[in-house]
């Protein structure tokens, strides 16, 4: 590691020391605090410090207080020995986490803010890391993907249908769900409910399945021979019905090819739009809609399912052992904090402004290669090979995602 | 008798002893139980030798029909010889019988129930603490459109009780839910009703009791043991053959194995189910490494502990298995199916049949010779 790097390393550091030092009393470690296990990323040694458990609140602080990691996390599982090995901490039960994450989401922006550099030859590119190398045929990568309003607007917009599914569906209020910006990328639900907690990984994956529409059979979702849900049907008729009416009324000619269905097909829905639009009042277009068979029916409803599924991280879901972020605590790849949400606000929640947690100063950086972000109000970059002296926050960002460094005459006052 | 409830829940009102017998498994059963003060040491008595009977009886039926038979004619003999039968399969302590008796019992209870009205049925879910209601067929504005449906219940309920079904009418994604609640006919309710039986009492099978049961006693109960060891071994499945047979891979087996070939990046659960399904299906922990080793990040070391911890060599000794199908589906494994993946739910299954398939279709040495 180069001084520079070094130097720059314990500066984000240092200032993640600061921040947990002003904000000992906002950092609250979760309910049942003795049967969780904690686990924190450490700066120097990069490595996992796992299977900590803590008594009292007093202990949990103190210790974040002596080690300042770059991550915090938490089980979502409760365990009667937490401090021990996987198999000796004798699980209890655990909360229903869901993590949705811009990742998951394909937005067009991803090609103007996110890169990759092939660890074998250095050659880089932008949008999503290719499975090989262009040049040297390599597979590891170093990617950078950057926090943007597109897409987390579009993390925000599948957060909203997810919870929408859980109170509507599901029947949980609002007040057991948990919602929260996770720091980077996403957003997480947090669900604590005394009859949700003990449901193994096999229903959880059903919760998920439910969410994706995965393995959902039409024929038991009221779709049958020229007879479909309405528009206002609860559940996934309703749905299909929602996603059913959205498709064929704004689907272009390419989009209804796309979706699998034959050309003729295509033009004979477009030519009759008004008559869908009309259908909806009475029965839905299932039986009007003409030039259209069975199997193309199948695909239409196939993409009305894909237009209203939740995406979310399968994984998280279903792993009942799970580590999360605490909230409150720094992101280690953005130096934003976890923040929690409520549920009233989140259409409005602006995580560029309430994530931000070194709020003053102005730090001088050397960026190598940045693309354009906003953060609070203003806008900055894009940025290549140029020292700047930036705010705190801005600062921290670009170093915590090794897009620059401390600048070397760089002299920090408090 | 000292006998501790099978479960502790709501009140079964009312209790008649027919109710009893239908449902011995419930608390209420067992409190009856308790008070008639049987002493076990004195079952082989001659008083006791009707009730022992049936015990015997109900544990017969299910190792040869998977199924207790619904004897009602005298309710005393029917309530008593449960606990009786319970404790002998549990004397006998063979995992596998053990199952099949709850299977049968919970197939009997399930029979009942199906027939019973709303009332009742609600009143036995509720001893399972269900959160259970019975829908009124035209009043319930809520119900969701055109669903036929007898019952709601809480979707955690449900869950858990469907965890063993595969039907795709079972998949939560495919029912009537709303605010929480599923939506379910009598007869489906029954079946999970069933369901909560067979979990509940082989959970009490497994239950390590201090009871002395008297020598005959005993001796009837190894003698049911081995009546279920002589058929058990008829449908025994075919081990597994010592070579690895790559042709009968099922297709998404075959997906991750051609990709770690060629040194492509595979998702962690990926990983996990093609190791552990090429250590069961006999391949030896080298290797199943050496499959690994096209990777262009490929370490000997962390490869090695990956497959010995899966093989179970390392770590809590447990040999893995790979995922289920519809686990492998939820997490985008699956490449689409083929003929064979429709009639299987494991990879695992598909490999066996498949083999049979090939090994049916290979020419006999009687015919290449």
């Amino acid at each position: 590691m180069s001084v520079n790097k070094i130097q720059t390393q314990e500066f984000i550091q240092q200032k993640f020391a600061e921040y947990y030092k002003q904000n000992y009393d906002s950092i609250q470690p979760p309910t049942s605090l003795e049967k969780r296990e904690f686990a924190f990323l450490l700066f120097k040694e990069r490595t996992m410090l796992r299977h900590k458990g803590f008594k009292t609140s007093e202990d949990f602080k103190n210790f974040l207080q002596s080690v300042t990691p770059s991550d915090v996390y938490y089980s979502s599982a409760y365990y009667e020995k937490p401090e021990e090995e996987m198999d000796a901490k004798a699980w209890i039960g655990a909360d229903l986490i869901f993590d949705i994450d811009a990742d998951h989401i394909p937005t067009p922006c991803k090609k103007q803010h996110d890169t990759w550099t092939c660890k074998n030859c250095a050659t880089s590119g932008h949008g999503a890391k290719p499975e090989k190398c262009p040049k040297c045929t390599g597979q590891k990568f170093e990617d950078v993907s950057w926090p943007c309003d597109i897409c987390l607007g579009s993390a925000k917009e599948e957060t909203i249908n997810l919870i929408d599914v859980l109170e509507k569906d599901f029947g949980l209020s609002q007040r057991v769900m948990n919602l929260a910006f996770s720091g980077h990328r996403g957003y997480h639900v947090h669900i604590e409910s005394e009859a949700i907690r003990t449901l193994d990984s096999i229903a959880r994956k059903e919760i998920v399945d439910y969410m994706l529409g995965l393995g959902l059979e039409p024929a038991l979702q009221g779709f049958e021979k020229e007879t479909g849900p309405r528009l206002e049907d609860s559940g996934w008729r309703g749905r299909i019905a929602k996603g059913t009416y959205e498709f064929l009324l704004s689907a272009t000619q390419e989009q209804l090819e796309n979706a699998g269905l034959k050309k003729k097909t295509a033009v004979q829905i477009l030519q009759q739009r008004e008559r869908i639009l009309e259908s909806w009042k009475e029965k839905g277009p299932w039986k009007t809609l003409r030039g259209v068979g069975p199997d193309g029916w199948q695909k239409i409803i196939r993409k009305s399912i894909e237009k209203q599924s939740v995406r979310i991280d399968t994984v998280v879901t279903t792993d009942i052992h799970r580590l999360i972020r605490l909230t409150n605590t720094l992101h280690g790849e953005t130096g934003f904090k976890k923040i929690e949400v409520s549920m009233g606000e989140i259409e409005r929640f602006d995580p560029f402004k309430s994530a931000v947690a070194f709020k003053h100063g102005t730090v001088v950086v050397a960026v190598s290669d940045a693309p354009q972000f906003r953060l609070n109000d203003n806008i900055y970059g894009p940025y290549k090979n140029q020292r700047i002296e930036l705010p705190t926050a801005v600062a921290m960002l670009l170093l915590c995602k090794g897009a620059a460094k401390i600048a070397e005459e760089t002299v920090y006052v408090q | 008798m000292a006998q501790p409830p099978l479960i502790a829940g709501r009140k079964l009102v009312p209790t008649s002893t027919l109710d009893l017998a239908k449902y011995p498994f419930t608390p209420q059963a067992a409190d009856h139980v308790q008070k008639l003060d049987l002493k076990i040491t004195e079952l082989d008595s001659p008083e006791y030798s009707r009730i022992v009977e049936r015990a015997k009886k109900r544990i017969e039926e299910s190792i040869l029909y998977a199924l207790v038979s619904d004897q009602t004619r005298n309710d005393e003999i029917e309530i008593l010889s449960f606990p009786i039968a319970v404790m002998m399969v549990a004397a006998a302590n063979d995992p596998f019988l053990k199952r099949r008796y709850a299977l049968a019992e919970a197939k009997r209870a399930y029979n009942i129930l199906k027939q019973e009205n709303r009332q009742k049925l609600t009143e036995v879910a509720q001893v399972f603490e269900w959160k259970i209601k019975p829908v009124k067929a035209d009043a319930d504005a809520l119900m969701p459109q055109a669903t036929i449906a007898d019952f709601t219940i809480h979707f955690t309920n449900y869950l858990k009780n469907t965890g063993g079904f595969h039907e795709s009418k079972w998949k939560l994604v495919n029912r009537a839910m709303l605010n929480g609640e599923v939506y379910l006919t009598k007869d489906e309710a029954a079946r999970l009703l069933a369901e909560e039986v067979r979990s509940h009492l082989e959970e009490k099978l497994n239950i390590k009791i201090d009871i002395t049961l008297p020598h005959t006693i005993v001796e009837e109960a190894e003698k049911l043991k081995q009546l279920f060891l002589s058929r058990k071994g008829k449908i025994r499945q075919e081990e597994m053959p010592k070579e690895t047979t790559i042709e009968a891979f099922p297709p998404c087996i075959r997906q991750l194995y051609n990709m770690a070939q060629t040194g492509h990046h595979i998702s962690h659960i990926g990983r996990f189910a093609l190791t552990s399904f090429l250590i069961n299906s006999g391949m030896p922990v080298e290797n199943v490494i050496e499959c690994f080793r096209p990777a262009s990040d490929f370490s000997e070391r962390m490869t090695r502990y990956q497959v010995e911890h899966i093989a179970g060599g390392r770590g809590s000794r447990t040999k893995y298995i790979p995922p289920r199908c519809d686990t492998l589906r939820t997490h985008g494994v699956c490449p689409g199916m083929d003929e064979i993946c429709r009639k299987v739910r494991h990879p695992l299954a598909y490999y066996r049949r498949k083999l049979r398939i090939i090994k049916a279709q290979a020419p006999t040495p009687a015919a290449s010779a």
